[in-house]
């Protein structure tokens, strides 16, 4: 799928500042609120927080993938940071997490959301892949890496 | 407005009374025509279904055997040339040589649309890519060998005027004898459980070939056909042009197809609505049918194209769920129809003929695909195997002969003597395979393993109605992604799901959720299930706050008895 349709060079981000996962997630979402993406920031950190109580979306090898569905988003929204120091994310491997990819979708949602996720996560399946995003040093490196230009 | 109207049920009343007029010098107008056209569908339509079912249910022979036998039967030259129906005449009456009306055969002639359209659909090129080598070497050699064996057994039998191997009935019988159809060998491969065994691949891909260079070969023969009917000579040089022209045609649509199909589909989707997609693409095939009959060829060699280019994407399995009910209804008349035309006292003469060439048709594919398959590592017992599983002919070849018939080119006897062979084969085919498959491995040496990238994820549950529940949220979230799915109906639930490139099946087994996905997209599927998995707590969560249970067991019933 073409991933330029979701991403945009104003949703990927080099530098999350926060060193707790809620403090990633706040930060991330603080973003997009200053990307105009929503508005009713505590409904979407409800909901992303909720669907991280069930289990946590910290994956492998330093990739989390926090997500969640409310009404308060039109349209699929999705972002990509960095931090590059690592935090504690509750991951499966015990591992700090590194790349953080957020997906918000409405709730009755139709349309390649969970699709999209899953293309991110294939695209830096690859230890290469991922040094090569964590090697990026500007917003536009990433973009361009996973837009593949 | 009214003056509208009016003027356009004046235009409706003049262009009735136009073809009440022109039907005049036929004797009959057209709503007699119609009439007796709708009772001939009703009697064929009954006739056919019942056929096949008899044949299908008691005699475990494939339906299409039987739809023939009943057209056979009804036929004007059995019982429905015999009986005279008050207020009616003759239901089934030759008229000038042709055992179906022209409106008759025109709807035959959709059917024949239908199914080589459905054909190309279901033409798996992913599989005629990957098997290429194998499956190429089995087709092109049964192909090959069918061809010339069936063209020179025209050519050297005596006394029926058929004297050179280019003569348009000579290319014909050659071609009648090409296409395998597979159907019959993948219903029993599949019985037997043998559908992935090296044999059962390389028969599959062969077919895929098979049918792709048939095509081939009856574009580049209609092509020489139509020119020689016309009177024209045909040298070595305009065979040559012939050939290019039908084989350009084929590619460079085909090709334009593949590269514009998902454009096209794309374009198709706006219309958000399954019927018109698919009423659309059936719209296009028939188009390219009749462009292809314009530039020369034949009319089912452009539905087959259509179907080819759309086979690759993700709509083409909801035109084929779509399509499945005129398919069953449509295609058993054309089937009818064809035996209807088989006239039994031009057969007398040939039925010698007719063996030989049916003996040579059977023949040709064992030796014509067996030595290839030999050639590749199968030993006599998995050639022989491969040989007989491509031997059954049935549905192109009845077109094929068909259209020979229709256009002049071969006669109601060798048009019986494809009949024959059709028949023969399909009949045999099906107890020689099952009796080929007893006995060990048909591979001399192990062949390599097909690196088949598939990987399965199995889900265990408690029970299987909460595997049947999960996997009904599983199918919702994945039409919810967009997703293509579709339910294979086989006995064990199963469902095939479908989207640009990806591609993958969904099983449940008792209590289990198997799914074969191929490692590129396993991502996509694990996540999706990982989250209707979650979803399931929130469903518990919530099943906590219905009032008891008991207390609405109470309210249901409450007052019933009073």
């Amino acid at each position: 799928m073409n991933l330029k349709k979701v991403l945009s060079p104003d949703t990927v981000w080099i530098d999350l500042k926060a060193d707790t996962k809620q403090g990633i997630i706040e930060e991330m979402i603080d973003r997009l609120v200053a990307a105009g993406k929503f508005s009713n920031r505590a409904v979407v950190l409800e909901a992303v927080m909720d669907r991280e109580s069930k289990m946590s979306t910290g994956m492998q090898n330093g990739v989390a993938i926090p997500h969640g569905k409310t009404d308060e988003i039109k349209s699929l929204v999705a972002a990509v940071g960095l931090n590059k120091a690592g935090v504690d994310f509750d991951s499966m491997d015990g591992e700090p997490c590194t790349i953080f990819i957020m997906t918000l979708s409405p709730v009755k949602r139709t349309g390649p959301h969970i699709q999209f996720l899953a293309e991110i996560s294939r695209l830096i399946s690859q230890a290469s892949e991922r040094d090569k995003l964590l090697a990026c040093t500007t917003h536009q490196e990433i973009y361009d890496l996973l837009t593949g230009k | 407005m009214q003056e509208t109207a009016h003027a356009a049920t004046n235009a409706v009343h003049h262009a009735a009374a136009a073809a009440e007029h022109l039907t005049e010098a036929s004797g009959h107008s057209i709503t007699h025509l119609m009439m007796v056209l709708i009772i001939q569908l009703a009697v064929i339509i009954i006739a056919a279904k019942v056929g096949g079912f008899l044949f299908q249910r008691f005699l475990k022979m494939p339906s299409v055997l039987g739809e023939l036998a009943s057209g056979m039967l009804i036929g004007p030259y059995a019982l429905g040339g015999m009986f005279e129906i008050p207020g009616l005449g003759i239901l089934f009456a030759e008229q000038m040589g042709f055992a179906a009306s022209a409106e008759l055969y025109g709807i035959a002639t959709l059917a024949s649309i239908i199914l080589l359209f459905l054909a190309g659909l279901e033409t798996d090129l992913a599989a005629f890519l990957r098997y290429s080598v194998v499956g190429s070497f089995v087709g092109l050699g049964g192909l090959l060998t069918a061809f010339v064996l069936g063209d020179v057994c025209a050519v050297f039998w005596p006394g029926n005027g058929i004297d050179s191997f280019m003569d348009p009935a000579a290319l014909f019988l050659g071609v009648i004898s090409v296409a395998t159809s597979v159907g019959i060998t993948a219903r029993i491969l599949a019985e037997k459980r043998k559908m992935a065994s090296p044999e059962g691949v390389t028969i599959l891909a062969g077919a895929v070939f098979d049918d792709v260079f048939g095509i081939v070969t009856l574009a580049i023969v209609m092509g020489l056909a139509k020119v020689e009917m016309g009177g024209g000579q045909v040298n070595w040089g305009a065979i040559g042009w012939i050939a290019l022209k039908a084989i350009g045609f084929f590619v460079v649509v085909t090709a334009l197809g593949l590269i514009f199909a998902r454009k096209i589909t794309a374009a198709i989707k706006q219309f958000r609505s399954r019927e018109m997609m698919v009423s659309t693409c059936f719209g296009l095939a028939l188009l390219l049918a009749g462009l292809a009959e314009m530039a020369g060829l034949a009319m089912i060699i452009g539905a087959y194209i259509m179907g080819l280019a759309l086979s690759r994407t993700d709509l083409s399995h909801e035109i084929e769920h779509h399509l499945e009910g005129v398919y069953n209804i449509l295609v058993p008349i054309f089937f009818c129809v064809m035996g209807m035309m088989v006239d039994f006292s031009a057969m007398k003469p040939v039925l010698i003929f007719g063996s030989v060439y049916s003996l040579l048709a059977i023949l040709s594919k064992v030796v014509g695909c067996g030595i290839p398959a030999y050639l590749m590592k199968f030993n006599m017992r998995g050639s022989l195997r491969i040989g007989l599983g491509m031997l059954p002919r049935g549905e192109v070849a009845l077109i094929v002969a068909g259209i020979g018939l229709a256009s002049g080119i071969i006669d109601q006897g060798i048009f019986g003597v494809a009949i024959m062979m059709t028949v023969i084969t399909t009949m045999l085919a099906p107890p020689l395979l099952v009796k080929s498959f007893e006995g060990g491995s048909g591979l001399r040496e192990e062949m390599a393993g097909t690196g088949e990238d598939i990987e399965t994820i199995e889900l265990e549950f408690p029970s299987p109605d909460i595997a049947e529940f999960l996997l009904n949220r599983f199918i919702k979230a994945l039409k919810q992604e967009e997703f293509f799915v579709h339910n294979l109906h086989t006995e064990q639930p199963a469902y095939r799901v479908l989207k640009d490139d990806i591609a993958f099946t969904l099983i449940q087994d008792v209590d289990k959720v198997v799914v074969n996905v191929p490692h590129a997209n396993q991502h996509v599927a694990r996540m999706i299930l990982l989250e209707e998995l979650l979803s399931l707590s929130d469903l518990l969560e919530s099943t906590k706050q219905m009032k008891g249970l008991d207390k609405m067991g109470t309210d249901l019933m409450q007052g019933m008895f009073a």
